[in-house]
């Protein structure tokens, strides 16, 4: 069994996003609930949240967004840059405590403590561009944790792996100049599904050019095509990169029963695709992964789901 | 949606008197198929193409393979022996609908842009109509596409509109397919949103029916040219 981190705090709960909103906190509760009732609690190493550092979140973030986004939380307001982004008065502290404790799970890892974690964190972070909240996201908590590992930990290549149902146009764009960092997503087609980004001739720019691959799935389609991208686009990818560190941006919102997207993946074959980015993160970094929760909408589904990603991860 | 609004302004011309050597050259550096020519006055004369270039040298010199006698015989070909005298032109004031149908109609890669004086204004090319929808479809902005299926009967884009509205999602684009199905249209909303779970449950108790994305487009679609 593996030491596996679990990143759980109750103050990612207090960002309220208001009644009629997806991206709720009762998210999280489904994904707890679904750990325990696994039985595998006890076996993890329960991880709780310091806030971050703000120079952490500058390595990717505009000061000027940080300052326009504390400002607007604090003054009340209860949208961001666009009516999606909806915020509360602690949405600003609570993306602070999801950086902090993801990089906290990162300094764990790095100092040999765990060998890999799940991070359940709200806000997600994938759609955060630089200066821009979009899709419920305000941090790009993977893109800061990327910059963490190599600045702080000297990590020279680090993959990113995003299995969101929606691309994850923040991290593409962060890292599309950047052949330190390979991006990777699997994700409904953008000419049907939000941000409408990702198209396949999408590959990364100047010194980043091949370091951005992305795979497009029609609506409709599940499984079949699911197992088929994975092995054939993701897997040589990442062979070929041999990443010293795995990250993972976890959304769940390609199930079938989750009325965010038209896409149609099994439970069995979210298992599958996690058993295969582990093996694939044995094989190049000696286990190091490390999956960060972005959407995910079924709280019908999440239990079931959040709890076979974390058996994974144990590999129990 | 004037043309005006939506040409290149800054023109590249080439003189009547540069060898089609030259012509090729300048297409190149400023990557560009289409080079008018003009007389002092800036009055539109005729048009010169990369594919009058192409049909206008042996093969083997567009291929690179050619002898130096080849290219020496050649370097006599000026651009006035190859261009399109009096070339189909448009006004600034005709709309990017004129454009477009004229683009069809005559099958040609641009237009240049001239005024009542037959003075050259601007050059509209394929690309720049592809830009301009590009535009009007907003999908540049981040948002996500339904299909809607309603009766040809009058209300029924105002009700979806209202109910749109109602959720306070903002509008990308539009898009109406009046030949989907017998007394049928397609409505293709583009909306500026990452949540449309509410919205499309709203729509579907109002008793339209959202579509299956993959019924969408081509097959659908009506084949007049």
């Amino acid at each position: 069994m593996k030491r596996t981190g679990y990143l759980h705090d109750n103050r990612y709960i207090l960002h309220d996003t208001g009644p009629h909103h997806p991206e709720t906190s009762d998210r999280l509760l489904a994904v707890y609930e679904g750990i325990k009732e696994e039985g595998i609690l006890e076996h993890l190493t329960m991880i709780s949240a310091s806030r971050a550092d703000l120079k952490w979140i500058e390595t990717v973030h505009d000061p000027v967004y940080i300052r326009r986004f504390e400002e607007i939380c604090l003054s009340g307001h209860n949208t961001f840059d666009d009516p999606d982004n909806c915020i509360s008065m602690d949405t600003y502290e609570s993306a602070f405590l999801a950086v902090g404790g993801i990089l906290d799970t990162v300094d764990l890892m790095m100092t040999d403590k765990i060998d890999n974690a799940f991070c359940a964190v709200r806000p997600p972070g994938h759609h955060a561009e630089k200066d821009k909240a979009m899709g419920f996201c305000y941090f790009n908590n993977i893109a800061i944790t990327a910059r963490y590992l190599q600045e702080k930990w000297g990590i020279e290549k680090v993959a990113i792996i995003d299995i969101d149902v929606h691309h994850g146009n923040g991290t593409q764009h962060i890292f599309e100049q950047d052949a330190s960092v390979f991006y990777y997503s699997i994700h409904e087609h953008p000419s049907f599904a939000y941000p409408g980004t990702g198209r396949d001739f999408e590959v990364g720019t100047l010194g980043g050019h091949g370091f951005t691959k992305n795979s497009l799935v029609l609506p409709g389609q599940g499984d079949d095509v699911y197992y088929m991208l994975i092995q054939g686009d993701l897997m040589p990818a990442i062979n070929k990169f041999e990443p010293e560190v795995i990250l993972v941006s976890t959304g769940f919102d390609a199930h079938r029963d989750d009325e965010m997207s038209d896409i149609k993946v099994s439970t069995q074959c979210f298992s599958w695709m996690m058993q295969t980015i582990m093996d694939l993160g044995e094989r190049h970094c000696d286990g190091r992964v490390i999956s960060i929760l972005e959407g995910g909408y079924s709280l019908q589904r999440l239990p079931e789901l959040a709890g076979n990603h974390v058996k994974i991860l144990l590999d129990s | 949606m004037f043309v005006s609004n939506h040409m290149k302004k800054t023109v590249i011309t080439v003189d009547q008197d540069a060898s089609v050597f030259e012509a090729q050259q300048l297409m190149a550096e400023k990557q560009i198929r289409h080079l008018p020519i003009v007389d002092a006055e800036n009055r539109l004369l005729a048009i010169v193409t990369d594919r009058d270039i192409r049909s206008a040298l042996p093969y083997t010199l567009l291929k690179g393979s050619h002898t130096d006698e080849e290219k020496a015989g050649l370097i006599d070909l000026k651009v006035k022996n190859i261009m399109t005298l009096d070339p189909k032109s448009i006004s600034p004031m005709d709309t990017i609908q004129d454009a477009l149908l004229l683009i069809q109609q005559h099958k040609v890669g641009a237009f240049p842009v001239i005024n009542e004086k037959k003075e050259l204004m601007g050059i509209l090319s394929v690309r720049d109509l592809l830009s301009s929808f590009i535009n009007v479809l907003n999908i540049n902005e981040p948002g996500t596409l339904l299909c809607v299926l309603v009766e040809e009967k009058v209300g029924q884009l105002k009700k979806l509109v209202d109910t749109i509205t109602e959720e306070g999602i903002s509008f990308g684009s539009v898009l109406v397919n009046r030949h989907w199905e017998e007394d049928k249209r397609a409505v293709f909303i583009y909306l500026l949103t990452n949540n449309v779970v509410r919205v499309k449950k709203k729509i579907t108790a109002l008793g339209f029916s959202l579509l299956d994305p993959m019924s969408w487009y081509i097959d659908n679609l009506s084949q007049k040219e």
